[in-house]
């Protein structure tokens, strides 16, 4: 289902980042999930886990959160190196990342929300992204 | 604003008063903090300042520099770090905000020095707002008139309950000021946000409106203040009714003190910068009734410190690229999302920033690829991407500094406590010592540093060029094929 995305700050989200606890289970817990409109949390089948893929297929899951503050039609992820996963680098010659209002597919996920040094080591290894990317994959 | 260190009972315990937060814009001066040997207590301080106050006893604080993820000798770690930069023909710098302005400072002038490109939190951030600033200008004010004369807070795009938790307390909704005595009973809320944020529980008015439709609504606005009808499409497209604009106006007309406070829902979202312009071109429009201002909710504690900075020393706030000799700025091409993007940088310092956690994957990715340089302290997705960590000192707690409020009020903040190391006293200290570092290793290679220091002290290096010189070198620059 195409859905659209804002990511945006939480203070608990906060507290974690400015208290240096940024690869403990606690961040995992107050930024790696997604808010949904009641209205598509059913349609999506009231699901625990969702995965969200983004325009250029990078794809990440996370916990399900059924919440009457969004509108039927948008998600919101909190800040954070989940949400990254799918936020685009297109900036509009801003310098400012598409964070808000970027459309993604959403749909049922399976396997587990990433712990974040299990993130960082899936995404992130200095030593397997060394070989360096083709244009293609690096364009937006 | 004064800040006292008493003995308390226990030998170690200090008790310090009116201590400066450094976490988010509103730069807090009004904390007391409390710190023996094994614990911090604070009193006023949000969930996010008690967790920062906290670090100062936390255990996974980094203490020693780490290369490739191990312990390493100090002298060791600088010279890592400034052998990175030397042998990098496009170097970048990432100047965060949680430090203070000295710091910031010398950031910049190896940035210059090495002809580089220095960047900072606002491209993430309010680079659009700031952008906005340029092309219409601000009509801003200080958070003390706001307390004390605001009657009505629009919070456009922003979720301060969130992002600056005392905001509303301390500086608008809850303040009971000089001409606000009543508190919120003397004041008006309108909250523009499509999600029902906990900031908009507390709205008069919430505008709900679709993702990516500031730009209409502010336009809306506009376009009934100036006394015409909005297009019948208009409730179609924001999904906003026609009986809330025009309630949203009528706040507008009727408000003696109005602020619009701006968040990233603005700035992040589609059309960005001319979204930022139309509400500053609404805030010009609305001093026809009252009095009107708009600020910046500032997230991050010194942010608009990098912005003030950066302009002071090279005339530009942020995405500044040195490597013609003279800086040159363009948000787009010289700002840090797009530079990793296009895989241009070869080498990165980032300074008190996760840059790993906070830009998107894309971007990541070539940090990846090249060598980092961090200023970290604790353990998180960029001290994982770094090859050199050198460990952080906390900037008013464990070194003075200056921090730029949310409306561009320098403050200075004092320190209370030593950091747990010798090797560096604050990161301005970490920073001269690579500096130096630096230079040290271009006079070893020959390169002469004479030019660079020469810039370094009377700004930029074209200010000291004759007219036909500097001719000259523009006919150079304009015959290079553009890449």
């Amino acid at each position: 289902m195409e859905i659209i995305l804002n990511t945006g700050g939480t203070a608990f989200q906060g507290a974690c980042v400015k208290g240096g606890r940024k690869f403990t289970d606690e961040y995992t817990q107050e930024a790696a999930y997604c808010d949904i409109n009641p209205e598509d949390f059913v349609a999506l089948g009231k699901p625990w886990l969702v995965k969200i893929t983004n325009e250029y297929g990078d794809s990440v899951v996370l916990q399900a959160k059924k919440t009457d503050r969004q509108q039927k039609g948008e998600i919101f992820i909190p800040r954070g190196p989940w949400a990254n996963i799918v936020v685009t680098t297109y900036t509009e010659s801003t310098g400012s990342p598409a964070y808000k209002n970027r459309k993604v597919e959403i749909e049922e996920g399976s396997g587990p929300v990433l712990g974040p040094v299990t993130l960082m080591k899936k995404y992130y290894s200095k030593r397997t992204n060394r070989t360096g990317r083709t244009p293609a994959e690096g364009g937006a | 604003m004064s800040s006292e260190a008493q003995e308390g009972q226990t030998s170690n315990k200090i008790t310090c008063t009116d201590v400066t937060c450094p976490v988010c814009g509103l730069t807090c001066d009004d904390i007391e903090v409390e710190v023996d040997d094994v614990s911090v207590v604070t009193r006023n301080a949000c969930i996010m300042g008690d967790a920062k106050f906290k670090e100062l006893r936390s255990s996974h604080r980094i203490t020693a520099p780490l290369i490739n993820g191990k312990e390493a000798p100090w002298s060791d770690a600088i010279d890592k770090a400034a052998e990175i930069f030397v042998n990098a023909k496009r170097p970048f710098f990432f100047i965060g905000s949680e430090t203070a302005t000295e710091a910031m400072s010398v950031g910049i002038e190896i940035a210059e020095m090495l002809g580089g490109l220095v960047d900072g939190n606002a491209t993430i951030c309010h680079g659009p707002t700031v952008m906005a600033i340029q092309d219409v200008g601000q009509v801003g004010c200080t958070l003390g008139e706001t307390r004390n004369r605001a009657d009505l807070d629009i919070y456009w795009g922003a979720n301060p309950e969130d992002s600056h938790p005392r905001h509303l307390s301390r500086h608008s909704v809850f303040q009971r000021g000089f001409f606000t005595g009543q508190g919120r009973f003397g004041r008006q809320i309108m909250v523009v946000d499509p999600r029902r944020s906990t900031t908009a529980e507390h709205a008069d008015l919430h505008l709900q409106l679709k993702p990516g439709t500031d730009f209409e609504v502010l336009n809306a606005l506009m376009t009934i203040l100036n006394g015409f009808e909005p297009h019948e499409s208009f409730t179609e497209v924001t999904g906003i009714s026609r009986e809330d604009i025009y309630k949203a106006a009528d706040m507008i007309k009727d408000a003696r003190f109005g602020v619009i406070w701006v968040g990233l829902g603005i700035a992040s979202t589609r059309g960005k910068h001319y979204n930022a312009s139309m509400a500053m071109r609404l805030t010009q429009l609305g001093n026809k009734y009252g009095k009107f201002v708009i600020l910046a909710n500032r997230g991050h504690c010194n942010v608009a410190g990098f912005n003030e900075v950066l302009a002071w020393q090279c005339g530009f706030p942020y995405a500044v690229d040195f490597s013609t000799g003279e800086p040159r700025y363009q948000p787009g091409e010289y700002s840090t999302v797009d530079v990793l993007r296009r895989g241009e940088a070869d080498a990165l310092f980032c300074m008190c920033a996760d840059l790993g956690a906070h830009l998107p994957k894309r971007a990541v990715e070539r940090m990846c690829e090249i060598p980092v340089v961090s200023i970290e302290t604790a353990e998180g997705p960029q001290a994982f991407i770094s090859d050199v960590v050198l460990p952080g000192v906390l900037d008013g707690m464990e070194c003075e500094g200056t921090f730029y409020r949310m409306d561009n009020v320098p403050c200075y903040a004092r320190s209370f406590i030593d950091p747990p190391f010798d090797f560096t006293k604050s990161n301005e200290d970490t920073l001269i010592q690579l500096r130096d570092a630096i230079k040290r290793k271009l006079a070893a290679r020959g390169k002469t540093t004479e030019t660079v220091e020469g810039a370094a002290e009377t700004g930029s290096k074209a200010t000291t060029l004759s007219e036909e010189e500097y001719v000259q070198r523009l006919d150079t620059l304009l015959s290079q094929p553009q890449s």
